[in-house]
């Protein structure tokens, strides 16, 4: 059983990441005059259709790609010394201090909470088609799945091979990969609700949203 | 070459390897590019040694178009070689690199050749249109599904009536290649899943549904023919055939060999010289009538019975050229067909014709792979901790493996192929080059571990069984 209290407290304890401002291709930046110390936001609305605060626009190929923040939170650093320079992938633009939210704090506390499937080995993740079109249209806490059931397409090197759930039966709580993005060996790729954890989980976002006082 | 290039190599591993060499003895300068997750990858080094810190670029795909113009732009690159993969066949990648504003050098043919011939289905049809044989099947990409199964079945009573007692079907992803998204139908009761399941793969790797149906010819070989023309369109040559038949189960290349048979030490059951001079012959009516103007590879499947039926065109340079390169003269020079490529892609003539083209002696290509043949030969992962040959005159090893130990590893990426090595070895007559091979195996060092510990697995043991049965029938 894991202790929620003392999980709490240490995410209390430092209640923020900071997440480091990446060049996402190559190409020429120009800054947009932010400071450290300001407040930025991330990606508002309901479909996360209004941008966040523009950070730099990155130009290549006449086209400019803004470099929004990605969360809210305070600008740590701002490297603005790279200001009209052409960066290479990668590169750090700036460093921004995200203070948690509630929301983030009870996906962090269900992580230790749920039983989950992680990755055999270092791949690109697929839900089988059927699977995939049950999540796209009603969302992932409709699938239920038993040990054994074949779940996922894994493709690494041009080959794809079917990978089988392993574990207790139960819904998909959470899923933790995005298409066409590599997935670590051992990084979970799910989330599993079983039945008689449902009140264990129910539990742990109540307290979270009773505890948590978000600093923004 | 009039004006001075540079050339931007879109592509890593070995073929950048191997195109930053030709460069150099072009005398061409070069910009190279890697991701985050090849950074200790040969072919980064190489460029730092060779070019240093600016001939190397940081990028966040190999298959992001807008990044590889900038960095051609901010290196003042004038050419791009695209090696093979990635965007060397994408005839709209090949129009923008020559008809953007700051124009480059496409190093492959011209974009609407690539258009003409990188369709399977076009290039099917020209070839049918010039009395060229082509495999029974769709000339059109299907969506359908009861259409696909109607094509099926149609094929599954045409191998019947030939007297195929067990026909069998081949469904591909129309936009596929190079071995990718095929699957064979034994039954036309699983015909639809097997469909279904293409057509997904298809989607999700291509973003096109389309899907070939065609007979699956048995005891076949797979032969090629290397074609190299310059930008005039007009006097292509051809520089023989490659038998590529030993495959992996999932039809990937293991093992080639040039020439494609060699009647002077085997018998066919056919006249197997006047075979390679059809193969060649169509071939080179095919890239005269599209006007091609660089390098490409006609392929080929040759049935027990001596029948050839053109499978396909690539608009590129292959893995496998430096094993046609390996047997061919120029006036009786050795060539080296990426440098040819270069020279011809930036507007050089070719220079010469057939007739200064002559082929001696046997070559055999070894692709070293990290895999595990025993298990479907699915793609090893680990680090690799000693890898090492005896260097020999017959021998060239190409690789993108850095020198590496148990203290300092090399990583391979997930991302990309396992492939580690390509050997190519020469020998006077096939009795030769096949000994050379196995003593080449036989000293080859190549250990390393997963993450849970277990030994490096490699195709080696495939590639010696291999062989023993180069150039035959199964």
């Amino acid at each position: 059983m894991i202790d929620i209290s003392s999980l709490l407290e240490s995410i209390k304890a430092e209640p923020y990441t900071e997440l480091s401002v990446r060049a996402p291709h190559t190409g020429v930046v120009r800054f947009e005059g932010l400071q450290p110390g300001q407040r930025v936001n991330g990606p508002g609305g309901e479909w996360k259709e209004v941008p966040g605060t523009l950070i730099a626009t990155i130009t290549r190929e006449n086209n400019p790609k803004p470099v929004a923040a990605a969360d809210k939170g305070v600008i740590q650093a701002i490297h603005t010394g790279l200001d009209g320079k052409f960066v290479e992938a990668g590169a750090e633009l700036g460093v921004l201090r995200h203070y948690l939210s509630r929301d983030e704090v009870v996906r962090m506390l269900l992580r230790e909470s749920l039983s989950l499937f992680c990755a055999p080995e270092r791949a690109k993740y697929y839900f089988v088609p059927d699977i995939d079109k049950k999540v796209k249209i009603s969302g992932s806490r409709t699938v239920s799945v038993q040990d054994g059931m074949e779940l996922f397409i894994a493709s690494r090197m041009k080959r794809e091979i079917p990978l089988c759930y392993t574990g207790p039966e139960g819904i998909i709580y959470e899923v933790y990969f995005n298409q066409n993005e590599n997935v670590d060996t051992g990084s979970p790729l799910i989330g599993v609700c079983p039945p008689d954890q449902r009140g264990v989980i129910e539990d742990v976002i109540a307290r979270v949203q009773m505890e948590w006082v978000e600093m923004e | 070459m009039e004006k001075k290039h540079k050339v931007l190599i879109a592509n890593r591993g070995e073929i950048a390897v191997r195109i930053m060499q030709a460069c150099r003895r072009l005398g061409l300068d070069f910009v190279a590019v890697y991701t985050a997750g090849d950074a200790s990858s040969g072919h980064v080094r190489l460029a730092r040694e060779l070019g240093g810190e600016r001939a190397l670029y940081r990028i966040s795909s190999y298959h992001d178009a807008n990044e590889l113009l900038s960095v051609a732009d901010a290196a003042e690159a004038t050419a791009v070689h695209p090696g093979y993969g990635f965007f060397a066949e994408d005839f709209r990648f090949a129009r923008r690199v020559t008809e953007r504003d700051r124009r480059l050098v496409f190093i492959g043919p011209s974009w609407r050749v690539i258009r003409e011939l990188g369709d399977k289905i076009n290039t099917k049809r020209l070839a049918r249109s010039l009395g060229v044989p082509t495999v029974p099947g769709s000339d059109r990409p299907i969506y359908d599904e009861l259409e696909a199964e109607k094509v099926a079945r149609s094929l599954f009573d045409f191998q019947l009536q030939q007297g195929v007692t067990q026909p069998l079907v081949l469904v591909k992803a129309s936009a596929g290649g190079g071995g990718m998204g095929i699957e064979e139908v034994y039954d036309i009761d699983v015909f639809r899943s097997v469909y279904r399941r293409i057509r997904n793969y298809a989607m999700r790797q291509f973003k096109d549904e389309g899907v070939l149906i065609e007979q699956r010819i048995r005891d076949f070989n797979h032969l090629e023919v290397q074609i190299v023309s310059d930008r005039t369109g007009k006097r292509p040559v051809h520089f023989g055939t490659r038998n590529c038949s030993i495959q992996s189960t999932g039809l990937q290349k293991r093992l080639e060999v040039a020439p494609g048979f060699d009647p002077s030490s085997i018998e066919y059951g056919f006249d197997a010289a006047a075979l390679l001079e059809s193969i060649t012959s169509h071939s080179l009516a095919m890239a005269r009538k599209v006007g091609y103007d660089n390098v490409g590879t006609w392929e080929w499947i040759v049935t027990r019975e001596g029948h050839p039926f053109l499978m396909e065109v690539n608009t590129r340079i292959q893995v496998e050229n430096g094993v046609s390169a390996s047997i061919a003269r120029v006036r009786g020079e050795q060539v080296d067909l990426i440098a040819e490529q270069l020279r011809v892609g930036l507007g050089q003539p070719l220079g010469y014709g057939q007739e200064d083209i002559s082929f001696e002696g046997v070559g055999v290509e070894y692709r070293i792979i990290a895999e595990d043949p025993a298990a479907g030969f699915t793609p090893w992962v680990g680090d690799i901790e000693r890898f090492e040959w005896e260097s020999r005159p017959w021998l060239t090893l190409h690789t993108h493996v850095p020198p590496v130990s148990p203290e300092e590893p090399y990583s391979i990426p997930t991302e990309f192929d396992p492939n580690l090595a390509l050997a190519i070895l020469w020998g006077k007559d096939l009795a030769e080059v096949r000994e050379r091979g196995l003593n080449f195996l036989d000293s080859l060092r190549l250990e390393g571990h997963d993450a849970k510990g277990s030994p490096l697995r490699s195709d080696v043991d495939f590639l010696r069984a291999g062989t023993a049965r180069i150039l035959r029938f199964s």
